[in-house]
């Protein structure tokens, strides 16, 4: 019985060992490029939006405010290329030419200090929206230390490949809107925030247009 | 300062001009040459690039003139690939491929040198530093197009001309038909050129000057151009229908220039708004302190005869024939940058030195300050007046996604994908479709983000999404297989 057994699993081998054998990549045939002529500029004044969808209200508890607004804002560059700091809550959100401030490349971020712990309910930022671009590893934290060593709670992270060294995040990458980015803060109880990116798909360089922070105090 | 030209007197050049011109030299080779492969490759480069890779890999090359210029960039992009050991398309990489025209527009620098030396030593040096320092043709002798190639030959083809001209010979009328083989072997719009230049020097001739044509020597010229360019369209010898597309690609070229519905019509002053203020996404761009001296040279020029009125007509007739054309892209303007460069210095060497030291000065830093910005600050950047419909930084990440991806096929799915055939050349197992095949798994798919919905639906298995920018305002989304 054992001689058997031994004898068709030997069988079974070598038939598989043959059928493997047998087995070869398929010649798969893929398209080669075209060459073409120079691209043409794309002419988009205002970004593609992903659903046609309007953002449903957010709703947060009575007596909630923009405490962001003439806060003091601090950045990674503290020389940005274009604009000014305070660009970042001093409340225009049009997106112009003038309303945005830019850092360098690589890594960089802004913190907005509150001036005092609040209950925060939600974050909305733009960085810029003139047109479709996606801000690559955005970062959204909340502490209340300012060096941001300590009791750092990390409200958004879409770095999936954990380029920031900040753990890898499972938020979904977006394309910028008029509309901003609108992050729940459920609530989280901090002074201050701070929003990393690390350049976009047009450029290298990371811009905001305006950060609004919805908290009470 | 006191250009010669205008005195009849000649300046010979000696050692000291030659040191001079050696640091012009340097410094036009620096701006050239420095950190050459940081920008990414635009779309124009990367398929000319992969021409190259396949004319290195296969040793064969056939004249296209449907969506390509002329051959000589390819043929004389294999010599640094051959020095360098790039024998293959994978293996050549962007400092290799650019080199050839960096190293064109440093010749030209000197070229234009040569074609005004007997003007003095400083409005042929400072001329010479304008076009070394120049923004846009810093910008473009980093690119990987025939634009600088055909500006060089053009020098060439002047110099060697005005040789011929003062002192005869089969010898400068070969070298002079040489250069204009070249012309014509790198680009149609080398018979626009020459149509100015032979308009302005009918313009420039003093009456009653200059020697009478010899036919033979011309005979000799003409026979070198067209034995040149032959040579370059037959694919030296092996295709001999080259000859043929050779001649019709000028014909394509004009109904392309004048068709209206290429998507790259400009208005008519664009190329002068090239070099005047503007303030773009919170740049400033601006040449004015250089064109300002350039168009008043210009009016210099014209009561002058020989050279200065030969440049101030050629500069004219050819920015009028740009401007009327309704086909703009920003590379052409350098067609015409060594000849203002010139006209810049003469009316800059009218002055007192007390005036024109200072003044040069100004100019040449404000030149500096300009091709620090557009060259090494923001190269790839939309706001930047020649980064025109550029590749995202983005494309640099591309390989090294690549890289990362398990095994497998790489699928792009996107009506536009240039550069990417550059960027994904070491992996041999990519295609490309304009939009989604029914099969469309593979281990990395690039897909333009108005198709993403439709290839997402088609897929099979998991996948992690991310984005990519291919150029401004448009953005491929990333499938990668997550690894089992």
């Amino acid at each position: 019985m054992i001689r058997r057994i031994l004898a068709f699993t030997l069988l079974l081998t070598a038939a598989s060992a043959l059928s493997a054998a047998d087995l070869v990549p398929i010649p798969l045939e893929l398209p080669k490029p075209l060459f073409v002529g120079t691209p043409v500029p794309i002419k988009v004044p205002n970004l593609e939006k992903p659903t046609n969808v309007k953002r449903p209200p957010f709703l947060a508890p009575a007596g909630t405010v923009n405490l962001a607004r003439g806060k003091t804002v601090t950045a990674s560059d503290t020389y940005p290329v274009i604009g000014e700091i305070p660009f970042v809550t001093d409340g225009e959100k049009d997106g112009s030419d003038g309303t945005f401030v830019e850092f360098g490349p690589e890594l960089q971020w802004v913190q907005i200090d509150l001036g005092a712990p609040a209950n925060l309910y939600a974050i909305v930022f733009w960085h810029f929206h003139a047109q479709a671009r996606v801000y690559h590893d955005v970062i959204v934290q909340v502490s209340d230390d300012a060096t941001f060593k300590t009791g750092v709670t990390t409200l958004f992270n879409n770095d999936y490949d954990n380029t920031a060294k900040m753990g890898v995040g499972k938020d979904p990458s977006y394309v910028e809107t008029a509309e901003g980015r609108l992050v729940d803060a459920k609530g989280v109880k901090a002074r201050y925030v701070r929003l990393y990116s690390n350049g976009n798909t047009t450029n290298e360089l990371n811009h905001y247009v305006e950060v609004e922070v919805y908290g009470k105090q | 300062m006191n250009p010669t030209a205008s005195t009849g007197a000649v300046h010979e050049p000696r050692g000291l001009d030659y040191l001079f011109l050696l640091l012009v030299l340097a410094a036009a080779l620096f701006l050239r040459t420095h950190d050459l492969g940081a920008r990414p490759m635009h779309a124009d480069e990367a398929n000319q690039a992969v021409k190259l890779g396949q004319l290195l890999e296969g040793g064969t090359y056939v004249f296209n003139p449907v969506d390509h210029h002329g051959p000589t960039l390819y043929y004389l992009a294999l010599i640094p690939a051959w020095l360098r050991g790039e024998n293959t398309l994978a293996a050549l990489n962007e400092s290799t491929v650019r080199i050839t025209p960096a190293l064109a527009g440093v010749v030209g620098v000197a070229l234009l040198w040569l074609l005004l030396r007997r003007w003095g030593r400083w409005p042929a040096l400072v001329a010479a530093l304008f076009l070394a320092v120049s923004p846009a043709a810093v910008y473009y002798s980093r690119y990987f197009v025939q634009e600088t190639l055909l500006v060089t030959f053009t020098l060439g083809t002047m110099a060697a001309g005005l040789q011929w001209w003062r002192r005869g010979g089969t010898a400068w009328a070969a070298v002079t038909g040489l250069c204009a083989g070249l012309m014509l072997a790198t680009k149609e719009t080398a018979l626009v050129f020459a149509l100015a230049a032979i308009v302005a020097l009918g313009a420039s001739r003093r009456p009653g000057s200059g020697r009478q044509i010899a036919w033979r020597e011309a005979g000799v010229a003409g026979g070198a151009a067209l034995f040149v360019a032959a040579l370059f369209y037959s694919s030296f010898g092996a295709n001999f229908a080259g000859l043929r597309d050779g001649l019709l690609a000028p014909w394509t070229m004009l109904g392309r220039a004048a068709g209206g519905s290429s998507g790259h019509e400009k208005p008519w002053w664009y190329y002068g708004s090239l070099f005047v203020w503007q303030r773009n996404g919170g740049y400033l761009w601006d040449q004015t302190l250089f064109i300002l001296p350039a168009l008043v040279g210009l009016g210099v020029a014209v009561r002058l005869r020989g050279l200065p009125r030969f440049l101030a007509a050629y500069t004219a007739i050819n920015w009028l024939i740009l401007s009327a054309t309704p086909y703009k892209t920003p590379w052409l303007v350098i067609s015409i940058i060594p000849a203002l460069c010139a006209l810049a210095a003469l009316a800059l060497a009218k002055l007192r030195p007390l005036a024109a030291v200072p003044l040069t000065m100004i100019v040449l830093v404000a030149l500096a300050w300009q091709t620090r910005e557009a060259v090494f600050q923001r190269p790839a950047d939309p706001r930047n007046p020649f980064a025109y419909v550029h590749t995202a930084p983005d494309m640099k990440k591309v390989p090294a996604l690549a890289a990362a991806a398990p095994a497998g096929p790489v699928n792009i799915i996107s009506r536009e994908y240039w550069p990417l055939p550059w960027y994904l050349r070491k992996r041999p197992e990519t295609g490309y479709w304009t939009t989604p095949p029914a099969d469309c798994d593979g281990a990395l798919i690039l897909v333009e983000a108005e198709q993403a919905d439709a290839v997402r639906a088609r897929l099979h298995g998991k996948y992690h999404e991310s984005f990519l920018g291919l150029r401004p305002g448009f953005v491929l989304v990333v499938f990668m297989r997550e690894k089992e």
